[in-house]
């Protein structure tokens, strides 16, 4: 017997299968078996690095970019649940400061904090070889650094909301705590709403992180997406450039289609 | 406090909170750490920037816009810049800024009018594909394939396409908006009644349903500005504009740190002028606006 999936979930369902059949193959070409890839690409070879084809590298950088934006992604979201429940659990003043740093971290585009995040540790790094850490880690911990707010937020709005249910008000009666509240009967209602925010972030974080390395301020090795495209960004202006650049950008779509899906079926789920 | 008044606190403290936060983040910098021989910075380098920085000194964090003030070069060597230098590349940002703003507003119109015409059935797909194609597009790559066009033509022609492509994703996210509030406030009992009291439609419009409309409009414009004056990080560099997009990112490249902490605050400063202006603007046309403000930690 079959049963038929209903709207929201058929969004999710595409959406993920896109992400994770993109990770997949990616992966699967770039890393575990490259040869069909620089034997097959259909759009030759690359400017600055002749041995190597563009579709090696577009896709050898779909999959850093991918992977890095779903752990950035995963990080800022823990990060601000974790905001979100300390403002909630404590109230008063402290919920009022967090929010308040999360509104003034709003206030500044994502990719201004981070230029300046991977600037102070890379010029420490430099100044100091002890407190030097991988690009990757880095990138990673800086995404999700600037991405946390957003979660925080709508996070802590939602518990706001939750806490006024009626559920809530019997078990307070019952003489529940704030904690016993939030880890027995507010979180199981986050996960959908946090699977919804974690797909939001995704894509954001992968944007950033393609234009901090782009501009050559990031250093990811292996290459992403934008790193790709930055170090060839001299020679794309005066040769084929439309050839390299097309396939990167189809690809960046592709990753944000699949998050935008997946994440208007989450957050339909969670809403139901 | 009074009802208006919070937000614009809100507002005004978050320079100097930038202004502390970017400092703080440069002199935490282990500028004093021993061991010479590991590092990759001269040691020339590392006095300078403490020079710049005015480590050690009283009141050393007022330092770099001292020596913007007194007309000194800020930086470690010719690729500093002074303070006139500072604002002209500002000024030349934000009037490429305001291009963008009226190409996105095109955008935005011409999306918005897609949406209108479009049957409902047939939306979803677009629906998708136009904003993912919007928001999945990084400035640099418009500006990558406009380039090899641009760059060399001269005559404010990279000056407009640095507005083009900057303009793209916030045109889509206002048609999107402008739509969606059309749609949510025709569909309200409000409007059901002033028609059927015998209202035209023009009337119903721009009597009813605008004034509605204009305070979301309004709530979006400091999203829109953040994302014109982030592309031009990306646009500026490619395109090869001398403004003040590219003077950050080359301040970032180079390790200037003066000038990065005096530009982000010249950034944030910026935004927080935009926000005010917003918030005035939403106070004058929505009554909501005056209410007072629930306090945010109230049980």
């Amino acid at each position: 017997m079959t049963r038929q999936l209903s709207g929201p979930a058929r969004f999710l369902l595409v959406g993920a299968a896109l992400l994770v059949l993109l990770w997949a193959l990616s992966f699967a070409l770039a890393v575990l078996w490259p040869s069909p890839l620089a034997r097959l690409c259909p759009l030759g070879r690359d400017l600055l690095r002749p041995d190597t084809s563009v579709c090696e590298l577009a896709f050898g950088g779909l999959w850093i970019s991918l992977s890095v934006g779903l752990l950035a992604g995963a990080a800022a979201t823990i990060t601000g649940l974790g905001v979100a429940s300390v403002a909630r659990l404590f109230g008063g003043w402290v919920e009022s400061a967090l929010m308040r740093s999360a509104d003034a971290l709003f206030a500044l585009p994502d990719v201004l904090v981070l230029m300046v995040l991977q600037f102070a540790a890379q010029t420490a790094g430099d100044l100091h070889p002890r407190l030097r850490i991988s690009a990757v880690l880095l990138m990673i911990l800086s995404l999700a650094m600037v991405g946390w707010a957003a979660p925080a937020r709508l996070f802590r709005d939602r518990l706001e909301t939750l806490e006024r249910a009626e559920f809530v008000g019997a078990a307070r009666a019952l003489g529940a705590g704030r904690w016993h509240l939030l880890s027995r009967h507010l979180w199981p209602f986050l996960r959908d709403y946090g699977l919804a925010i974690f797909l939001s972030r995704v894509p954001a974080a992968i944007l950033a992180e393609s234009t901090i390395s782009f501009l050559g301020i990031g250093k990811i090795e292996p290459m992403s997406l934008g790193r790709y495209l930055g170090t060839s960004y001299a020679s794309l202006l005066y040769g084929e450039g439309a050839r390299i650049v097309v396939p990167a950008w189809v690809l960046l779509i592709l990753i944000v289609l699949g998050t935008s899906l997946a994440g208007r079926g989450a957050s339909a789920v969670a809403r139901h | 406090m009074n009802a208006p008044l919070i937000p614009i606190a809100r507002q005004i403290v978050l320079i100097p909170l930038v202004a502390l936060a970017s400092y703080g983040l440069m002199v935490a910098l282990p500028l004093s750490l021993g061991d010479e021989s590991k590092r990759q910075l001269s040691p020339d380098l590392v006095a300078s920037y403490r020079r710049d920085l005015g480590i050690g000194e009283p009141l050393g964090f007022l330092r770099p816009w001292q020596k913007l003030l007194q007309g000194k070069r800020l930086g470690t060597s010719s690729q500093g810049v002074t303070g006139e230098e500072l604002l002209t590349k500002l000024a030349s940002s934000m009037a490429v800024g305001l291009v963008a703003v009226a190409l996105a507003l095109c955008w935005a119109f011409a999306y918005a009018l897609l949406r209108w015409s479009v049957p409902r059935a047939r939306w979803t797909a677009i629906g998708e594909l136009v904003p993912a194609l919007a928001f999945g597009t990084p400035v640099f790559i418009p500006a990558l394939l406009l380039a090899p066009h641009a760059v060399e033509a001269g005559h404010f022609l990279p000056e407009l396409s640095a507005a083009l492509v900057i303009s793209v994703w916030p045109g889509i996210f206002l048609g999107t908006l402008g739509a969606d509030s059309f749609k949510t406030e025709l569909a309200r009992d409000y409007v059901r009644a002033a028609r059927s009291k015998g209202l035209s439609q023009r009337r119903v419009l721009y009597r009813h349903v605008l004034p509605n409309v204009v305070p979301t409009l309004l709530d979006s414009i400091p999203p829109v500005a953040t994302a014109l004056l982030a592309g031009s990080f990306a646009a500026e560099r490619v395109l090869g504009l001398p403004y003040f997009g590219q003077l950050y990112v080359l301040a970032v490249l180079q390790k200037q740190i003066a000038v990065v902490v005096v530009a982000t605050t010249l950034f944030a400063t910026v935004l927080v002028v935009v926000r005010l202006i917003v918030g005035l603007a939403r106070w004058l046309v929505d009554p909501r606006a005056r209410e007072p403000i629930p306090s945010e930690a109230a049980p």
